[in-house]
C-alpha cells in the first residue's frame, strides 16, 4: 500500500471511530463532563493544600488543570480500547483484519482518532477553568499542554487497544481504565513531590508520567515554558507510545496466529 | 490453477482441541464449493484459516495461488470475505461501509465511489444507501455485507453461512446474487448448515464432521452413493388394481413395500425412466392419480457418513414433485 | 399468609444472591465498586496526606484514618448506581418481565435487587476496614465501632440502591442510569467525604455543611477517629433512614406507575 493509500485508510478509520461520539446522542457527555467535574471537585475539596509550607503555587486550580487534562486524555484513550474490545467481540474487527491494509494502518486509525477526540474534554475543561478564574498560561504554555494532551491520548489508546487485542473482551475494560488512572495519579498530581507521602514520592519519582504532567504544568503555574522543562515530558510520552505501540502490534499479530 | 488448495490443513487450539484435523481441499477456479457441517464441526475454523484470520497449526493452504501463512497480504488482496453474523457497524451508513472497504483495499476515492454505487444498486440497496445500518433488516445487512466483500473484485469469495436466520425471500435474493457472481467467474467458497443451500448452489459439496472431511463430490453423486431415486405413485380407483400396477412397475425397477397407500419402485436408471413408466401404465389401462419422484437427500448422505442428522435438515424440501 | 411471606422471602434471598454473584463475577461491575475506590483512597492518601498539618485539620492518627469513611460512602454511591444499571439491563432484556409475570410480589423482585446491594455494601465496609487496619489505621471505638460502621454502610448502600432502582424502574434505560455516574462524584465532592468541610473552598464548603452525605460520613468517621458521638451518630442514622424512605417510596411509586402503564 502506498503512503497515500495508507493515509486514506487511516482517515476513514478515524472518521468511523468518531461516530461513537457524533452519532450516539449523549454518548460524549460523560467523557466530556467527567474531567471538569473532577477538576471542580478536587479544587474545592483539596484547595487548602496550597497553604502548606513547600507548596509554591498559590492557586490549586492552576496546579490541577494539567492533571485534569491528562485524566481526560487518558480516559478517552482507554475508551478507545473498550470500543475496540466490543468491535472484536462483535466481529467487526475481523473485517479490518481480513483486508490487505497494513496492520500499523489499522492501529493508527484508532489511536489518532483518540488523540483528536481528547481535545474535546480538554477544551471544555479549559473553558470551565478560565471561567472560574484560572490564570492564562500564555500561548506557548497552552499549545504545549494541548500537544501533550494529544500525546497522552495516544499513549492511553495504544495501551487500551493492546489490552483489547490481548483479552478480546470488554471484561478487560477496568484494566485499561485502572492502568491509566494510576499512571496519571501516581505522580505529582495532587501536590509537589516533597509534600507527597513517602511511598507515593518514590513511585512518582520514577513514574514517567510525572515528567509529562510537570511539562504541561509549566505555563499554568506561571513559569516560563523552557526546553529543559519540556523535553523530559515529551521523551516520556514518546517512550511510552513506542512501548505500547509495540505491544499493540504484537497483540494484533497474535490475534491471527 | 486451483483457487483453493489445502493439504492436511489442521488447527489445534490450546488444550489440545483439534478443531480442524487434516483437511484436504481442491477447489477449482470458477467453482462454487459448499462446505457443509453442523455447528462446531470445524467449518468456521477452516474459513478463518483460509481468510488469514487464523494461522494453521499443521498442513498448508493456498488461496488464489498464495500461501495463507507465508503471503497473507497477497491472499487478502485476492479474497472477499463475508463472515457469519455479518459484523457491521450500526452507526455507519451502507455507503460509508462500502467506502471504508474500498479504502482499506487501497482503491482511489473516485473508483471506490463508482464501484460502491454500482454494487449498492446490484444488491438492491440504492434507496437505503444513506441510511444507518442499524435500521436495516437482516436480509439487507447480508446483502450489504456481500456488496462490501466485492468492492475490490475478488477472485475468491468466502461466504460463511450467508443465509443463516434469513427468511426464504431474502435467502433467495442472496442465492441469485451468488449464482450471478459465479457466472461472472468468481470462485465461491460457501459454508452452510442448510442442505437446500448446498444442493441448490454448490457444484461440489464437502461434508465436514469433527474436523475431518467425511464425504466430497457433486450433490448428485453424493446422493446416488447412499441410494437411488424412487417413484411414489397412486392410481385412480386404485383398490384391487395394485397387483396389475406392480407387475408393470417391476419391468423398470425393484418394487418397494407400499407406504401410506402409495406404490413405490426404486429406479435403476434414474429419472429418465419416469416418462416410459407413465406410458406403460397408461397402456395397461391404469390411470395415474399422483406421481412423486423422491431423491435421496444430502441429509441421507450426512446420516450415512456421520450417523447424525444435520441441524438444518428439516428445512430442506429434498423431494422433487412431478405433477401427476 | 405466612406461607406467602416465606415464599416472597425466598424470592428476595434468591434474587439478592443472584445480584451479588453477577457483580462479583464481572470485572466491569466489581471494579467500580471496590477497585476504583481503593485506588482513589491510596492515591488521595498519598497525594494529599500532607493536609493533616493544615491548621484546623481535626486530630487524627493519619490521613488514611480520616479517608476511610469517604471511601466507604463512595462505594455505596457507586453500588447504588451499578445496581440501578443492572436492574435497567434486566428490564431491557425482559428478565424483569418474566419475574413480574411470576406469582410473587413485584416488591419482592425489587427488594431482591436491593438485598444484593445491601450485602455488597456490607462487603465494602469490611473490605475498607481490613485495608485500613493492614495499612496502619486504627478504629478507636474497637470491635463495636466496626460493627456499627458495617451496619451503617450496608444501610447506606440500601438507601442509594433504592434511589438507583427507582430511576431504573422509571426510565427503563441502562444508559440513562449509567449517565448519572458523574453525578455520584458531584455529590461526593460537595460533601465532607474527602476533606474536612471547614477547610474546603466555597461554595462547596457551604453545601457540604448541609449535605446529608456529610452527616453519614461524620457518623462513620467518629468511631474511627475517636469514639461514638451521640449526636453525630443520630444525624447519620437519621440521614440514612430518610434517604432510604425516600428511595423506597420512589420505587413503590415507579412500580405502581408501571402497573398503570401496563409495563
Amino acid at each position: 500500500m502506498s503512503a497515500r493509500q495508507s493515509g486514506g485508510a487511516i482517515r476513514v478509520l478515524m472518521r468511523r471511530a468518531l461516530n461513537e461520539i457524533t452519532r450516539v446522542p449523549g454518548a460524549a457527555i460523560p467523557g466530556v463532563l467527567a474531567p471538569s467535574i473532577f477538576f471542580l471537585g478536587l479544587t474545592s475539596v483539596f484547595g487548602s493544600l496550597t497553604l502548606l509550607p513547600g507548596f509554591d503555587t498559590q492557586s490549586y486550580q492552576s496546579f490541577l488543570i494539567p492533571v485534569s487534562l491528562m485524566q481526560g486524555a487518558a480516559f478517552t484513550g482507554a475508551a478507545t480500547g473498550v470500543n475496540l474490545a466490543r468491535d472484536i467481540e462483535q466481529g467487526w474487527f475481523d473485517r479490518l483484519l481480513a483486508s490487505p491494509a497494513p496492520r500499523p494502518v489499522l492501529l493508527a486509525g484508532l489511536v489518532l482518532s483518540a488523540s483528536f477526540r481528547a481535545l474535546i474534554p480538554a477544551t471544555f475543561l479549559l473553558i470551565v477553568a478560565f471561567a472560574i478564574g484560572a490564570e492564562w498560561p500564555g500561548f506557548g504554555g497552552l499549545a504545549l499542554a494541548l500537544l501533550i494532551v494529544m500525546g497522552m491520548a495516544i499513549v492511553a489508546a495504544t495501551w487500551g487497544t493492546s489490552l483489547a487485542m490481548r483479552f478480546k473482551s470488554q471484561s478487560a475494560a477496568p484494566l485499561m481504565q485502572a492502568g491509566m488512572f494510576l499512571a496519571v495519579l501516581l505522580t505529582t498530581a495532587y501536590a509537589p513531590l516533597e509534600l507527597l507521602q513517602g511511598w507515593l514520592q518514590e513511585i512518582a519519582r520514577i513514574n514517567p508520567v510525572t515528567q509529562v504532567i510537570e511539562a504541561a504544568r509549566q505555563g499554568f503555574i506561571g513559569e516560563d515554558v523552557t526546553w529543559a522543562g519540556t523535553w523530559p515530558g515529551l521523551l516520556a510520552l514518546a517512550g511510552l507510545a513506542v512501548l505500547f505501540t509495540w505491544m499493540a502490534l504484537r497483540a494484533m499479530r497474535r490475534m491471527t496466529a | 490453477m486451483a483457487a483453493i488448495e489445502t493439504k492436511q490443513l489442521a488447527r489445534e487450539f490450546e488444550g489440545g482441541i483439534k478443531a480442524v484435523d487434516g483437511v484436504d481441499l481442491d477447489v477449482a477456479g470458477g467453482e462454487i464449493y459448499g462446505f457443509l457441517g453442523p455447528n462446531g464441526a470445524g467449518k468456521t475454523t477452516t474459513v478463518r484459516m483460509l481468510t488469514t484470520l487464523l494461522a494453521p497449526t499443521g498442513g498448508s493452504a493456498t488461496v488464489a495461488g498464495f500461501d495463507v501463512a507465508a503471503e497473507p497480504g497477497e491472499v487478502r488482496r485476492k479474497i472477499g470475505v463475508a463472515l457469519q453474523e455479518a459484523a457491521l457497524d450500526p452507526l455507519m451508513t451502507g455507503r460509508e461501509l462500502i467506502h471504508l472497504q474500498a479504502t482499506l483495499h487501497g482503491l482511489p476515492r473516485e473508483r471506490g465511489d463508482e464501484l460502491g454505487d454500482a454494487l449498492l444498486g446490484r444488491v438492491g440497496l440504492t434507496q437505503a444507501a444513506d441510511r444507518r445500518v442499524g435500521t436495516y433488516s437482516g436480509g439487507m445487512r447480508r446483502r450489504l455485507d456481500l456488496a462490501a466483500a466485492l468492492v475490490h473484485e475478488p477472485s475468491v469469495l468466502f461466504l460463511d453461512e450467508p443465509t443463516t436466520g434469513l427468511d426464504p425471500v431474502s435467502r433467495q435474493a442472496i442465492w441469485e446474487e451468488v449464482e450471478k457472481l459465479n457466472a461472472e467467474g468468481t470462485t465461491v467458497f460457501l459454508t452452510t448448515q442448510y442442505l437446500e443451500e448446498a444442493d441448490q448452489l454448490a457444484d461440489r459439496v464437502g461434508i465436514i464432521s469433527a474436523g475431518r472431511i467425511v464425504a466430497e463430490g457433486t450433490p448428485a453423486a453424493l446422493k446416488s452413493e447412499v441410494g437411488k431415486p424412487h417413484l411414489e405413485l397412486s392410481l385412480v380407483d386404485q383398490h384391487g388394481r395394485e397387483a396389475d400396477c406392480e407387475r408393470v412397475l417391476a419391468r423398470f425397477g425393484k418394487p418397494l413395500p407400499a407406504k401410506d397407500g402409495k406404490l413405490l419402485v426404486e429406479l435403476e436408471h434414474g429419472t429418465s425412466e419416469v416418462g416410459p413408466i407413465v406410458v406403460a401404465l397408461d397402456e395397461a389401462g391404469l390411470a395415474v392419480e399422483s406421481l412423486d419422484l423422491v431423491q435421496p437427500s444430502l441429509d441421507d448422505v450426512f446420516v450415512a457418513k456421520t450417523g447424525e442428522h444435520l441441524e438444518g435438515a428439516e428445512e430442506a424440501p429434498a423431494d422433487e414433485a412431478i405433477a401427476g | 399468609m405466612s406461607g406467602r411471606l416465606a415464599a416472597n422471602a425466598r424470592v428476595v434471598a434468591a434474587l439478592g444472591a443472584r445480584s451479588v454473584r453477577q457483580t462479583l463475577r464481572r470485572p466491569q461491575l466489581a471494579a467500580p465498586l471496590i477497585i476504583f475506590p481503593t485506588l482513589l483512597l491510596a492515591i488521595q492518601t498519598g497525594g494529599a496526606g500532607g493536609a493533616v498539618d493544615l491548621p484546623g485539620f481535626p486530630e487524627v492518627n493519619g490521613f488514611l484514618d480520616f479517608m476511610l469513611a469517604g471511601a466507604m460512602v463512595q462505594s455505596c454511591l457507586l453500588a447504588g448506581n451499578s445496581g440501578g444499571i443492572a436492574l435497567a439491563l434486566d428490564i431491557e432484556m425482559g428478565f424483569t418481565d418474566r419475574l413480574f409475570a411470576a406469582p410473587v410480589s413485584r416488591y419482592s423482585v425489587v427488594l431482591g435487587r436491593l438485598a444484593g446491594t445491601t450485602v455488597l455494601g456490607a462487603f465494602t465496609a469490611v473490605w475498607f476496614i481490613a485495608i485500613g487496619l493492614i495499612s496502619g489505621a486504627t478504629i478507636e471505638e474497637g470491635v463495636l465501632g466496626a460493627i456499627w460502621i458495617i451496619a451503617l454502610v450496608a444501610a447506606t448502600a440500601l438507601a442509594f440502591g433504592s434511589i438507583g432502582a427507582a430511576i431504573a424502574l422509571r426510565t427503563n434505560s441502562a444508559s440513562v442510569v449509567q449517565g448519572l455516574f458523574p453525578l455520584v462524584f458531584v455529590i461526593l465532592f460537595l460533601s465532607s467525604a474527602f476533606f474536612p468541610a471547614n477547610l474546603m473552598l466555597e461554595p462547596a464548603a457551604s453545601v457540604a455543611e448541609y449535605n446529608p452525605l456529610s452527616f453519614i460520613v461524620e457518623g462513620l468517621r467518629e468511631p474511627i477517629l475517636s469514639s461514638f458521638d451521640g449526636e453525630d451518630e443520630l444525624l447519620a442514622l437519621g440521614s440514612v433512614l430518610a434517604l432510604m424512605a425516600f428511595g423506597l417510596w420512589m420505587c413503590a411509586l415507579a412500580l405502581k406507575g408501571r402497573v398503570r402503564r401496563g409495563a
